[in-house]
């Protein structure tokens, strides 16, 4: 829900003409791979109630495969419902699933860490001029003012490494790097300015945990945060509780995050949550020369120990 | 002679209540959208969107303090919180969907247990109201029995008219006293004509038929599915004007620490988590029935009311795009055609 996208040059429409393309292929895939057995489920989205809306949808039924759709409303990163957090949505079978070239890094993330099998998955890649940001009005067409802000930074409009791509993409325009521009703006801040910045983000906080519960990386079946007995992480929606979550959410994924910044799309509270995950992804990047999500590997930099590791850190 | 107040005047009362002391509440910019918070001045107040929180948190804040406790040498001392300091309040703004919200959750603050830090801001809080002049997609007030004009829960209602400024009415004692109070602030409005109110976007459902047909279909099929997509978060349940349950958790250090309330959320994978091991409502299905159930039937059989005033706030903010209102005007059909 962050609407903290800015307005800042005329917006003008952006080409959606591949969105229809899109919508029919995925059709047609999945019609013929639930027909003939190949997956029992495909996880893709449909037209919600509200025009202009759309939302998750798993899909079994081959006569009904034909209302998936795909079009700039299409915003969620449909990896979660592979994990083992919605492990009663699709129970037994071979999955299919719609990816954009944002949630592929999830998917590959989520081999690695072997979550999900290559072969259990049969992935309909979609090409992606972008979706929606917070703020964009239900009924308004994709535009350079109203795009999301992760969209707007984007390099993966086609997918790779998917079973099926679908649709084809016409040139993107070049879009001002909101994120990018937010991230220097903070990086030159003084670390008090940046706690002040923090502190009143999180001051808003109300514990809703939407931001766990729609990240693909926020499997764990027991989170920290949830312990009471005894108690890591305040669990009332407080200063100091909902500092330490935002802390502990953002050191769990370094590394592991995939970008597709699902946590900043939900929250209610505007908290923009992914300016943290870019944060870490850059540490990341300038340690150990390591992204996560461009190809499926089982160790990362954080999960792996090496006896000649640097430890000069330890005193 | 009906009354009227002027844009100007209405900023003037808010001045003049912070001036004599009064906590006002009212929908305040917070970055893009706007929450209900303490207004300094008449010039916080910003009237032209639904504020992303409710209004329940005046009554029912996302997190109070209930107790605190101390151990010295051995002896522990426990400390109440005494309501008695909680300010008088007037709540400025609220539209008819989260007016009528207090007065729904009376019933149940009052029921087995009387839960004083709510009911004592309720006695303390006058509630300004406002009719709505416009509606988006995912308002559905008049679904569930409230409309626009709604007077239910404010003391004193607002409507805007022609050329600026809302007639005034005062449907209860409070809001007449409030009046009263600052009558030079209030003018003659015979000669005003109202804006034309919002115009309902969905049908006006039977929330009698909705019920007779829960209560007969718990294990209908029709929940198997009924949110496979839910992500399993509180945004719904903390958003909600009216969903009303919250945890009690003890914080703080083996030697001192506070007892507090906070909002929780049917939801949650843990919320009906026994200490066994055992949930009954195992997956997130069940848990969006009891959604449904509660706030359409068993809210409904203990209290006579219904738990929604259909604010939308839910649907808008929903992560995977669960739209209740699409969920009751089904359930609306199967019990037409039962």
């Amino acid at each position: 829900m962050n609407s903290t996208a800015q307005k800042l040059e005329t917006a003008t429409p952006i080409d959606t003409s591949c969105y229809a393309d899109v919508t029919e292929a995925i059709g047609k895939e999945a019609v013929r791979i639930l027909s003939d057995g190949t997956v029992t489920a495909v996880v893709g989205y449909k037209a919600g109630r509200r025009a202009g809306t759309a939302m998750p949808a798993i899909v079994t039924d081959p006569a009904k495969a034909t209302e998936l759709i795909f079009s700039p409303a299409c915003v969620n990163n449909l990896a979660l419902y592979l994990t083992k957090a919605k492990k009663d949505v699709v129970k037994k079978g071979r999955v299919a699933i719609v990816a954009k070239g944002c949630d592929m890094r999830a998917l590959a993330g989520l081999m690695g860490e072997s979550q999900i099998k290559r072969e259990d998955v049969f992935i309909i890649g979609v090409v992606c001029a972008g979706v929606k940001g917070s703020g964009a009005g239900n009924g308004e067409p994709l535009t350079t003012g109203n795009i999301a802000r992760k969209c707007r930074e984007c390099t993966v409009h086609t997918p790779e490494g998917a079973g099926l791509i679908a649709g084809t993409l016409p040139s993107p325009p070049q879009l001002t790097p909101v994120e990018a521009e937010e991230m220097a703006r903070l990086g030159a801040m003084t670390p008090a300015e940046r706690w002040a910045f923090w502190k009143e983000h999180f001051s808003r906080c109300v514990r809703c945990m939407a931001c766990r519960q729609v990240c693909p990386f926020c499997y764990c079946e027991q989170c920290l945060c949830d312990k009471n007995r005894p108690q890591a992480v305040e669990s009332t929606p407080r200063p100091a509780g909902n500092m330490a979550w935002h802390i502990v959410r953002a050191m769990h994924l370094a590394g592991r995050c995939a970008g597709c910044a699902e946590c900043e799309r939900v929250c209610p509270m505007d908290i923009p949550l992914n300016l943290l995950n870019r944060k870490m992804a850059m540490e990341m990047k300038e340690l150990y020369a390591f992204e996560a999500g461009l190809a499926p590997q089982e160790k990362g930099p954080l999960t792996e120990y090496k006896d000649n590791d640097d430890q000069s850190f330890i005193k | 002679m009906p009354k009227m107040i002027t844009e100007q005047n209405l900023r003037i009362l808010i001045d003049t209540l912070v001036k004599e002391g009064a906590r006002v509440v009212g929908p305040k910019q917070a970055g893009a959208m706007t929450l209900y918070e303490p207004l300094t001045t008449g010039d916080d107040l910003v009237l032209d969107q639904l504020p992303r929180r409710s209004v329940k948190e005046t009554f029912f804040p996302v997190c109070e303090t209930i107790l605190s406790f101390e151990k010295k040498e051995g002896k522990t001392t426990v400390q109440d919180v005494d309501v008695c300091a909680i300010p008088e309040t007037v709540l400025i703004g609220a539209r008819p969907c989260d007016a009528a919200a207090p007065g729904i959750l009376d019933a149940v603050f009052s029921w087995d247990y009387k839960d004083e830090f709510f009911l004592e801001r309720r006695r303390k809080t006058t509630i300004i109201g406002l009719a709505c002049t416009k509606a988006d997609d995912a308002c559905f007030c008049t679904a569930v029995g409230l409309s626009p004009a709604e007077m239910k829960g404010s003391d004193l209602f607002l409507t805007p008219l022609e050329g600026g400024g809302y007639a005034c009415e005062a449907p209860t004692e409070k809001g007449e006293r409030l009046m009263a109070c600052h009558s030079q602030l209030f003018g003659d409005a015979s000669n005003a004509k109202p804006l034309p109110l919002a115009e309902p976007v969905v049908e006006k459902l039977d929330l009698k038929k909705i019920k007779a047909w829960l209560d007969g279909n718990f294990e209908s099929p029709l929940w198997n599915g009924i949110a496979d997509r839910c992500a399993g978060c509180g945004a719904c349940a903390f958003l909600c004007p009216v969903c009303h349950c919250f945890d009690i958790n003890d914080e703080g250090t083996a030697d001192k620490g506070e007892r507090r309330k906070h909002w929780d959320a049917c939801g949650f994978g843990k919320f009906t988590n026994h200490a066994s091991g055992h949930n009954p409502r195992d997956i997130q299905n069940k848990r969006y029935r009891n959604r449904i159930m509660h706030k359409f039937t068993y809210y409904d059989d203990k209290f006579g009311q219904t738990l929604c005033t259909g604010c939308g706030r839910c649907i808008r903010n929903c992560p995977v795009g669960i739209d209740i209102y699409a969920v009751i005007e089904e359930i609306h059909q199967k019990g037409t055609g039962d």
